[in-house]
């Protein structure tokens, strides 16, 4: 007959219950064991980020009764990437977050490079998750053109997540967006799944109703760049997508469908496309735009050093060749069931009469990125006219072939979130893009003023906290699995979030409904569950402090 | 001259020992510059070949020898998260910030020094036992809370003026000239103005006051009542004037600290100038360009020090025998 663990440790706490009657100190019975350090979980500084910052202080309370001595640090964001990003062996848990994006549509950004183990050193796989049967799941994914056979692999990547945690996710954030429906016509805004209804679709399609023409809407940062190699924040990349062209873009239903392009068509493999562009596309200075553009598009970003963001999403294609003045192919190594999505909608199309001059004259260690081209000139709907520290203006171009039906798209920059809710009731804004404050007040001022119409989704993106898989004791799936079912989401999505966020277990979100494994719902959760799962991984918990299994002790 | 002389070289010291503070300071803040300029994809090749580039390879000594040689041809160096050189960025934010400061400053002392100085004369009316509390009151009031206060009722609820921003939305003008002296421009400034002068009004208020009182008690004033003179021209002729000295220096001295303290106004009413520049900078370790904007903060300070140190030596005679012996 053999012993467990916990019957082990059961009867190792009854002799240490009777041994403390009989006088002999815990400690000297304790010996073997060695306790788990104190921790420090980073987040974003309260004031900046006071949903993050409440859901961390709920977390260090639950794992405070599993014996877990945690301190809250909040940081602000260039100093919590410098200890976490930049620092990989250093820290040991910290509150992280990913946003949603179009390209984030299909789930290969996060199922492909949240957690496999090339990403370790310096890619998005921080935490420094590692097992090969993720990588083998992830990298299949890819390959699989067949939507049902990848749904299976997607739904399997998301199962082995949850078994090990590498994660705690915590909620998919629900957006809050507002709009003037006395300026703007509700039918004709586009409501996408995962993003809402600020999103490019809608900027193009919204008719105002009345003389007010411009759509004018918020953002709560200072800008940093407006430039098609570099996404710096959101509020610059609500602004490139509008610029410039994509040979393909994310519909409302979320998959990816021609733009630029008239046609995408792919041979049996899935490794060459063969793509026909439109032939009634102008750059914003009156020159056509040409397949060598979008091959110069496709080919600058894959050179060293120039597009560091976007190098990821060119790498897979190893030949580009031009058929005609209006078809060239793009040959990838193998199959990517993503690349639609993940580059050919995402990657902006550039003029190369002007980027290729720029891009010869970079010096050693400068990137695109660092670039100040100020004409901006793309071949999208809107086109740039000015950007100082107060808006963005761009003005609609009507002969474009998916003319908008607004005069100019126009983006404040309000730093106060609750000025940015006045001026919403005032006028002064129309379309609420970026609201960071509390959601229930903007209800309330949608339930007070009849013109304001408030539309809610959730987000593609998450709110986690991440364990450091290389440093113990979260180098062990047990550990992580115990302090991950010790935290209630449900408080966390109610207490720190104001319920406006939905609880999470896994990397995709249930805002793509398709690939969303709703399995992952179905987990264990309280104190008591992740004590009995610490006990049966040997772990105790001494003098209200958690201990290594026997034999185990930390180097920090 | 020896005088104007000496002040200029106290000027320029401060200035070096404060740019050198200020140097020190940010390099040994947490968090890396590099964060601010670098995305999270970028390789670790990269970001070694960046931090060659922009000189943070070097000896701290050597990049503080460089930054002293640029600052001394004007050159602030280029910021990180702009990725436009310090001066450019700076100059294009202070015409607002001045603006801001100088019109607060004046609606403050104009107000502080004609309250005050019917304050003291209407020493222990009912008058002054309202106004002193209100003048402490706003005066200690933090200044978020008054801004969101007069955001909430003159923007929000009565309607009258905008809630942020230095020009209504999308206007465009020809210079930057026709901007500033623009009428939508004027509607913009109001409120943070406000906001500016009631938070400043109290020391001029105060200060004014506790002159009057004390040249009240003077014997020339009770020479000129006993001479017959109206009591608008006893006070407003006689006892202001000599009353108004240290309101002077608290003036120039004004500037300086307010275009500090302007970061608050500029935050709450989204005002693009030097105070939102300086927080970006700071939470962004964009070191350039926070270095830059508080140098120029600590110029202006300094300059407006030595102007008070002039006037004050041209309006009082008793400071100029003292430098003259």
């Amino acid at each position: 007959m053999s012993t467990t663990r916990r019957q082990f440790l059961g009867t190792s706490a009854s002799a240490a219950l009777i041994a403390s009657l009989a006088g002999v100190p815990k400690a000297a019975l304790a010996q073997s064991v060695s306790p788990v350090r104190a921790l420090t979980l980073y987040s974003r500084a309260q004031a900046a980020n006071p949903q993050q910052y409440q859901a961390a202080e709920l977390i260090a309370q639950a794992w405070g009764d599993l014996g877990l001595d945690v301190t809250v640090s909040g940081l602000p964001q260039n100093q919590l990437s410098d200890v976490v990003w930049y620092n990989r062996d250093s820290w040991d848990v910290s509150m992280w977050q990913m946003v949603g994006r179009p390209e984030r549509s299909d789930p290969d950004d996060f199922v492909s490079n949240l957690f496999h183990s090339a990403n370790i050193e310096s890619g998005y796989n921080f935490v420094g998750y590692s097992n090969p049967e993720y990588d083998r799941v992830a990298e299949a994914q890819r390959l699989v053109v067949d939507r049902d056979a990848r749904q299976a692999l997607i739904y399997e990547a998301q199962d082995i997540v949850n078994a090990d945690q590498p994660y705690v996710f915590l909620v998919y954030p629900t957006k809050s967006y507002a709009y003037n429906t006395a300026v703007f016509d509700d039918t004709t805004l586009v409501n996408q799944p995962g993003l809402g209804i600020k999103n490019f679709l809608s900027f193009i399609a919204v008719e105002p109703k009345g003389d007010q023409k411009d759509l004018i809407m918020n953002v709560s940062n200072e800008l940093n760049a407006i430039n098609p190699y570099y996404i710096s924040g959101a509020g610059d990349s609500w602004m490139t997508e509008l610029i410039w062209d994509r040979i393909m873009r994310i519909d409302a239903d979320g998959l990816p469908t021609p733009w630029a392009a008239e046609s995408v068509t792919w041979n049996d493999e899935g490794t060459l496309a063969t793509i026909v562009i439109r032939d009634d596309l102008s750059f914003h200075d009156g020159m056509p735009v040409r397949v060598e553009d979008m091959i110069f598009s496709l080919e600058s970003p894959q050179r060293a050093g120039v597009a560091p963001m976007y190098k990821p999403f060119v790498d897979p294609i190893v030949a580009m060749e031009k058929l005609d003045d209006r078809t060239f192919t793009v040959e990838l190594a193998q199959p990517n069931a993503a690349f639609e999505t993940s580059t050919l909608s995402k990657v902006n199309i550039v003029p190369e009469h002007i980027w290729a001059p720029l891009l010869d004259a970079l010096v050693e260690g400068e990137t695109a990125e660092s670039v100040l081209e100020d004409s901006r000139v793309g071949s999208g709907p809107f086109k740039f006219d000015r950007w100082n520290q107060s808006e963005v203006v761009l003005s609609a171009i009507p002969d474009h072939f998916a003319a908008a039906k607004v005069d100019r798209v126009i983006m404040r920059v309000v730093l106060n979130v609750e000025a940015s809710l006045g001026m919403l009731r005032s006028g002064e804004l129309n379309f609420l893009t970026d609201y960071t404050g509390d959601p229930q007040l903007l209800k309330d001022a949608a339930d007070a003023d009849d013109s304001i119409a408030v539309v809610d989704v959730t987000d593609i993106g998450f709110q986690f906290l991440g364990f450091n898989c290389r440093r113990a004791p979260f180098d062990d799936p047990a550990v992580r699995r115990a302090l991950s079912f010790a935290i209630n989401r449900r408080l966390i999505a109610g207490a720190a979030y104001n319920g406006f966020g939905r609880p999470a277990n896994s990397h995709v979100s249930p805002a793509l409904p398709f690939w969303y494994n709703a399995a992952t719902e179905e987990l264990p959760v309280g104190i008591d569950v992740a004590t009995a799962m610490l006990e049966d991984a040997g772990y105790s918990i001494v003098d209200g402090q958690l201990h290594y299994p026997a034999g185990m002790t930390e180097q920090y | 001259m020896k005088y104007v002389m000496s002040r200029l070289l106290y000027a320029i010291l401060v200035l070096w020992i404060v740019g050198t503070i200020l140097f020190f300071m940010f390099r040994l803040m947490p968090g890396s510059p590099l964060a601010a300029f670098i995305d999270q994809t970028t390789t670790l090749e990269q970001q070694q070949a960046l931090i060659a580039r922009f000189g943070l390879d070097k000896s701290l000594f050597q990049q503080y020898t460089i930054f002293l040689q640029n600052a001394l041809q004007g050159d602030l160096g280029q910021s990180f998260f702009h990725r436009r050189p310090v001066t450019e960025v700076v100059m294009e934010a202070l015409p607002n910030t001045v603006i801001l400061t100088l019109s607060g400053l004046v609606v403050a002392y104009i107000f502080g020094v004609l309250a005050g100085a019917y304050l003291a004369w209407r020493r222990g009316s009912t008058v002054e036992g309202i106004g002193i509390p209100l003048a402490l009151a706003t005066r200690a009031a933090p200044e978020f809370w008054l801004g969101m206060v007069m955001l909430a009722f003159f923007s929000f609820y009565l309607g009258w003026f905008p809630a942020g921003g230095a020009n209504s939305v999308g206007l465009e003008y020809d210079s930057e000239w026709t901007r500033i002296f623009s009428v939508d421009y004027l509607h913009h400034l109001t409120l943070p103005v406000l906001t500016l002068a009631i938070y400043l009004q109290g020391l001029p208020l105060l200060l004014m006051r506790s002159n009057m009182i004390e040249i009240l008690q003077e014997e020339f004033i009770t020479m000129s009542k006993m001479k017959g003179l109206g009591s608008r021209t006893i006070v407003l002729n006689h006892a202001a004037r000599n009353a108004m000295l240290p309101v002077a220096t608290a003036f120039a001295l004004g500037i300086g600290s307010a275009i500090g303290g302007n970061v608050v106004v500029e935050t709450i009413f989204s005002w693009p100038g030097i105070g939102r520049l300086l927080v970006n900078a700071v939470s962004a370790s964009d070191y350039p360009l926070a270095q830059g904007a508080f140098m120029i903060i600590t110029a202006v300070l300094v300059a407006m020090n030595f102007v008070a140190d002039m006037t004050y030596h041209l309006l009082d005679p008793r400071i100029r025998h003292a430098a003259s012996n």
